[in-house]
């Protein structure tokens, strides 16, 4: 019981969330913009923030009897100015095909919705002026309604998605990326990226932004998306730092200390910000299960001047648990495809590189230049001399073979090369390796790889003890 | 009883003490409101609403919780209903509102009449002012269905109703009424634990339950 208190102060709750965060950051200045979109699109984009276009705002009756329907674009998303909850949004997908003359008659113009049923200008009109008189605004103040571009969908998320644009939401606190989570329109939440309305929220590790845990509208967790086998974890969310970047920036530009950012990526665009929210919701906490308040305490008293400062505190502080949990289910490390290596050679010699992590290659080899620089100079140039240009397979028997090797100097091993040319030796040699903390010894080829990206490759024979992760 | 000097000043001014006992009440009422939100969580529909009720189911007495209580999920069904009927209308908020209201005083009074025509003038002798402001919650009603859905709505109601049935007992609590026409300064407490209330930044009791996921996961 004492435990379970315990744990529950890492959480935010709402009172603390109003006192101690939005009260104290979030000046109306800042308020101001987060509940106006015009205003915030305005301000991000002269920030140079990716955010979707503007076709066209209608602010009154006289505007909407004098706007000219036949510039909107194919597809659009029309959308009241100060609407919440995604309330009062049409989003239309194509131009209907004039194949008969429609009713309204003026001009012959309709569209097609997400759900395949058309709309016309009539309809759009009655729905601009509900806009305009307060519809959908809070507390029904007179509002302005606008079109922009739709964003379409990328297709990565397709298959998570029903109908809508998954979006992400990050929390911003001091310059830090705090927490951030994917939602998912469902059927439930009727596309709309609501978690209130019944949406998917899933987990971000925020240093690899890859998806963690899911929770199902208010709180239900689950691991696939609903109906199907689709597992909700391990999706990795494309331009990521990116993402954590505009989010950031977001902040900077908009004056609010405690920002939740939403983001969107586009099929074509990439990442766009589609909304910031002075008053970002707590659920986020139950996507990622796990508590907010614990990770702003850890970075509330820090002094953080640039964006990419911010991005890597809230990188380090915030993610790589998803890793830490394989490496301790599995007994294995994660590495990426390329990883830093550290050789050392005789007499303690160390040089520290860029390995290319190869699966396909079945033993490790190093340019020769390294190996000469490990101290193995004598061996590589006594082999040479006895070895080169001789076909040995042909000229000796395999016991001469081995006496010749066995005059070479530490030399451990040869390795056979089948090429064009024939066949040929190559010498081994016995250093010891690191990679991401574990050292071991390993016989390696000497191989000329000056032309090559990588002087160095790492073969199946020594990555046992670990998983490569081609993401990192 | 002995009033303390005060109230007994008051009265001899013409106050009934029913009045005075009430106002004084106010704080206490209030102060239950915040409390419900701010250390156990629940919402209602702000302050204004759960404390007005609390004073209309007083009002309904010797019957009170029983009228009160039919009246409010009477207003609230109604609202339901209309809503659900005025919806595809797409009309405006100020004449929806005042369909809702017009379509829930109708009601109440088919009820006053059904109750009448079944020997149950109890309800039909209340005072009107009762009934007023459990029409009125019909507004707040409709503008939480609109902001936030239905159900949202629906679950406030409830709650409303709760801490107004426990504000009804708190201040129809023999208790109560002696302390505070005895010792009327108990009420400057409120401004304390109102104070602290404000400061409060612990979890609701409701956040424990609702975060009871991520709190097993730490």
């Amino acid at each position: 019981m004492l435990e379970f208190f315990k744990k529950s102060q890492c959480l935010l709750g709402m009172n603390a969330r109003n006192l101690e965060y939005i009260r104290p950051n979030n000046r109306k200045r800042g308020m101001k913009i987060a509940d106006n979109k015009l205003l915030c699109k305005r301000i991000l984009k002269k920030n140079n923030l990716g955010i979707s276009t503007l076709i066209a705002k209608i602010e009154n009756y006289e505007e909407l009897d004098s706007f000219d329907f036949s510039t909107l674009p194919d597809s659009f998303a029309l959308k009241p100015n100060r609407g919440f909850g995604g309330e009062g949004i049409i989003v239309v997908y194509a131009r209907k095909k004039p194949a008969r003359q429609t009713s309204g008659g003026n001009g012959g113009g309709a569209w097609v919705k997400a759900d395949g049923t058309t709309i016309s200008i009539d309809d759009l009109k009655n729905h601009i002026r509900n806009i305009i008189d307060g519809s959908f605004s809070l507390s029904s103040v007179p509002d302005i309604a606008f079109f922009e571009e739709r964003l379409k969908l990328l297709k990565l998320f397709k298959p998570y998605t029903y109908k809508g644009i998954p979006d992400i939401r990050i929390i911003i606190f001091n310059r830090v990326p705090v927490m951030a989570m994917l939602r998912l329109p469902t059927r439930a939440s009727n596309g709309k990226a609501n978690l209130q309305q019944g949406a998917i929220g899933v987990g971000i590790d925020l240093a690899t932004g890859t998806t963690t845990t899911a929770i199902l509208g208010k709180g239900h967790l689950i691991e696939y998306v609903p109906g199907t086998r689709l597992a909700l974890s391990g999706i990795k969310i494309p331009y990521w730092k990116n993402i954590l970047r505009m989010s950031i920036d977001a902040q900077s530009v908009s004056h609010l200390g405690f920002l939740g950012a939403d983001i969107a990526i586009d099929r074509d665009r990439g990442p766009v910000i589609l909304e910031l929210n002075a008053r970002p919701g707590l659920s986020i906490q139950l996507a990622n299960l796990s508590g907010l308040k614990e990770r702003l305490k850890r970075i509330s008293g820090l002094k953080i001047k640039t964006t990419e400062r911010g991005m890597r505190v809230g990188m380090n502080l915030f993610g790589g648990e998803i890793e830490e949990e394989i490496e301790e289910l599995s007994g294995k490390r994660v590495i990426g495809s390329i990883e830093k290596v550290k050789l050392i050679g005789k007499d303690d010699k160390e040089i520290e590189v860029e390995a290319k992590i190869d699966t396909g290659a079945d033993s490790t080899s190093i340019d020769i230049s390294l190996a000469k620089e490990l101290g193995f100079e004598n061996v590589l140039n006594t082999f040479e001399s006895k070895v080169a240009g001789r076909d040995l397979l042909k000229e000796l028997s395999k016991k001469e073979r081995e006496e010749l090797f066995f005059t070479v100097p530490d030399l451990a091993d040869t390795f056979l090369v089948r090429s064009s040319h024939g066949i040929s030796y190559r010498p081994v040699i016995l250093i010891s390796i690191t990679i991401d903390g574990l050292s071991f010894p390993a016989k390696v080829s000497c191989i000329d790889r000056s032309r090559l990206n990588y002087p160095v490759i790492i073969g199946r024979k020594h990555l046992k003890k670990f998983l490569i992760d081609v993401n990192k | 009883m002995t009033y303390h000097p005060l109230i007994a000043f008051f009265t001899e001014q013409g106050v009934p003490v029913q009045t005075v006992l009430l106002l004084l009440m106010l704080p206490v009422v209030a102060t239950l409101v915040a409390f419900f939100r701010q250390v156990i969580g629940i919402k209602a529909f702000g302050i204004y609403t759960p404390s007005l009720i609390t004073f209309a189911l007083l009002a309904f007495d010797p019957n009170g919780l029983k009228y009160g209580i039919a009246i409010f999920v009477s207003v609230i069904l109604v609202g339901m209903v209309t809503r659900f009927i005025l919806k595809r209308f797409r009309l405006l908020y100020l004449p929806r509102v005042a369909i809702t209201l017009s379509i829930v005083s109708l009601a109440i009074l088919l009820i006053l009449v059904i109750g009448g025509m079944y020997q149950r003038t109890g309800l039909a002798s209340v005072s009107i002012f009762p009934l007023l402001i459990m029409i009125t919650l019909a507004e707040k009603f409709v503008a939480t269905q609109i902001e936030k859905g239905s159900r949202a709505a629906f679950i406030l109601a409830t709650e409303t109703l709760v801490i107004s049935v426990i504000g009804y007992f708190l201040v129809s609590w023999q208790t109560l009424t002696v302390l505070i026409l005895e010792y009327p300064w108990v009420i400057l407490s409120t401004f304390v634990i109102n104070f602290s209330l404000g400061k409060w930044t612990g979890l609701r009791i409701t956040e424990y339950f609702r975060f009871r996921k991520v709190t097993r996961h730490l």
